[in-house]
């Protein structure tokens, strides 16, 4: 199920790509889209009664039920690149309001 | 030698570039020289980064395919550094990074290593296109990559939930032995599809490719349109071939979206007058053709149309480049251009009429060669629009060559260096060579990609 919520928070992030025409407001929208495809994948290895895939004193063995790992160590890095791109994002930004002065994209085309 | 340092080495000397920004343009020199020379002492087959077995682990793959792709990247990376290092040392550090992500591309057998490899290359692009000195494309540019790679991600997490892999070969064998039906698999290969058709320049994605490339001086536009489309056609290539495999209805799909985006590609081209937007449709028509090849099966010819399209492109995109970066666009500007610049001239016009595929050159025996095997296939809508296409292309380069070499106004002024005109000569002697001398073409054929025999000897 939430999965659904996921993809639908994915798909307000698009929504807001496709009708936002301010660059910072793009920059939010690529956040919302990249944060719902982090929830996603998190989503996946979710395993109902699971517990942490850590191997304790009192869980010694792998026959337990446990939540899989994969996804949580693939959304970190999901997570990295993200901040990367957002930071790489606000400083072109910057550089958009510097050079011409607005950060509306429909002065922008006409530049 | 594992392949590993192919990444690893660049990565080591990109981190030390940052400390000392006198020594970065040659610590760029030093990294792609190391990978020029090193790829050729590569060991082939599965290599397993840090202990882990397949398909725990991360691997690296190297075969035939993977050769030429890095030998093609490499080799052309380097001719890039050469040209450009001195005017642009303030990118150093980000060219090491493109180095690092661009072999990454090519080695990795695991795809979300992919995905971080893309974002990688990506970012460092998004940061090289900011020499054109125009940060809103650089901003679309950017917006649309991440769009690219966050589609890329979904479909791809979506393949882990269904067949519990990430490893290239461990999924292709997955999805064999499980028998998984092609129908539930066609919403994750087409989101992978997508996301990496942005990046390909794919219709109906390809929205950043003319605010970047219609911008761009020599720098940008050889590193892009040459080094970057390579490459991105290579994994393209790899990920038809062994996972998405097409079939049935989404073939044709498939199909006729490449066959629309190689004659609007064509169609655009041929309506511009301006000499970098003339290039820059072009290769988004020969983007479209070189994946519809891998869509067909067609491995070997799609390879050397790679190929021969990144060194054509690196010609064309450093001397219009540099051409229409220091007078303007238009091609009426750059009338008479070659008159001062025979050698270039003669360079240019082997890497148009390659392009164009007329006979003599290395283009030609490409293109007669896949059109002869699709004829075999009985695939005349393809064969046809390919055709046609190859006749729009050759009246809209002999027009821009007309213009370039002929002229009756003032010739504009623009200066090449010796070292560039030296490069482009090898380059074109390239094209020209391997037209006439067929005999080194033929010593490959389809199974340079041994991806298949791997697998049935893994698992």
């Amino acid at each position: 199920m939430i999965q659904y919520a996921a993809i639908l928070m994915m798909m307000i992030g698009l929504y807001g790509l496709f009708i936002n025409r301010h660059v910072m407001k793009i920059i939010v929208s690529l956040n919302v889209l990249e944060l719902g495809l982090n929830l996603f994948i998190i989503s996946i290895g979710y395993v109902t009664g699971g517990i942490a895939p850590i191997m304790t004193s009192t869980h010694a063995t792998s026959a337990l039920l446990y939540v899989d790992p994969l996804p949580q160590a693939l959304v970190l890095t999901s997570i990295v690149i993200g901040v990367g791109t957002t930071a790489l994002g606000l400083a072109i930004a910057r550089k958009i309001y510097e050079t011409y002065g607005t950060l509306d994209l429909e002065r922008l085309e006409d530049k | 030698m594992s392949p590993i340092f192919l990444i690893a080495i660049p990565l080591i000397l990109a981190f030390l570039s940052i400390i000392s920004h006198k020594i970065a343009p040659y610590l760029v020199i030093a990294g792609t020289l190391f990978n020029s020379i090193a790829l050729w002492f590569i060991t082939p087959g599965v290599h397993s980064i840090g202990g882990f077995e397949l398909p725990i682990g991360i691997n690296l793959y190297v075969d035939t395919y993977t050769m030429l792709g890095l030998a093609v990247v490499n080799l052309l990376f380097l001719c890039v550094v050469i040209i450009h290092i001195q005017k642009q040392k303030k990118y150093a550090s980000v060219l090491l990074v493109a180095l690092v992500g661009l072999n990454g591309l090519l080695l990795t057998g695991d795809l979300f290593n992919l995905f971080v490899f893309l974002e990688i290359s990506g970012i460092a692009a998004y940061i090289l296109s900011t020499s054109n000195q125009k940060p809103y494309h650089t901003f679309q540019y950017l917006v649309m990559g991440s769009i690219g790679s966050s589609l890329y991600l979904f479909g791809l997490i979506i393949l882990y939930a269904m067949v519990g892999s990430l490893n290239l070969m461990h999924i292709v064998h997955l999805i064999e032995t499980q028998n998984i039906p092609y129908s539930s698999l066609i919403l994750p290969f087409l989101l992978m599809f997508i996301g990496l058709g942005v990046e390909a320049k794919l219709l109906p994605f390809n929205a950043w490719v003319k605010g970047i490339l219609s911008h761009a001086h020599g720098f940008v536009g050889s590193i892009i349109a040459s080094v970057y489309a390579a490459t991105i056609s290579f994994v393209f290539g790899r990920l038809i071939l062994h996972v998405f495999q097409f079939e049935g209805r989404i073939l044709l799909v498939i199909t006729i979206l490449l066959l629309v985006g190689v004659v609007l590609g064509e169609a655009m081209a041929f309506s511009t007058s301006k000499a970098r937007e003339i290039l820059l449709y072009s290769s988004i028509a020969q983007a479209s053709i070189v994946i519809l090849l891998f869509v067909q099966g067609l491995v070997i010819w799609a390879v050397y149309l790679i190929i021969a399209n990144a060194i054509a492109k690196f010609v064309l995109f450093t001397v219009i480049g540099h051409a229409s970066k220091e007078q303007c666009d238009e091609l009426s500007t750059l009338s008479g251009l070659f008159q001062k610049h025979v050698f270039v001239g003669i360079a240019t016009t082997i890497a148009t009429l390659s392009m164009m595929g007329l006979p003599l050159f290395v283009g030609f025996l490409i293109k007669v060669n896949y059109v002869m095997i699709l004829a075999n296939q009985s695939q005349w809508l393809i064969i046809i629009v390919l055709i046609l296409s190859a006749v729009v292309e050759g009246i809209y380069y002999v027009r821009m060559l007309t213009k370039l070499w002929f002229s009756e106004q003032e010739t504009p002024n623009v200066q090449y260096a010796w070292g560039v005109q030296a490069l482009l000569a090898i380059m074109a002697a390239f094209l020209l060579i391997f037209g006439i001398i067929r005999e080194p073409l033929s010593r490959f054929d389809d199974t340079i990609d041994q991806i298949t025999e791997e697998i049935e000897v893994l698992f």
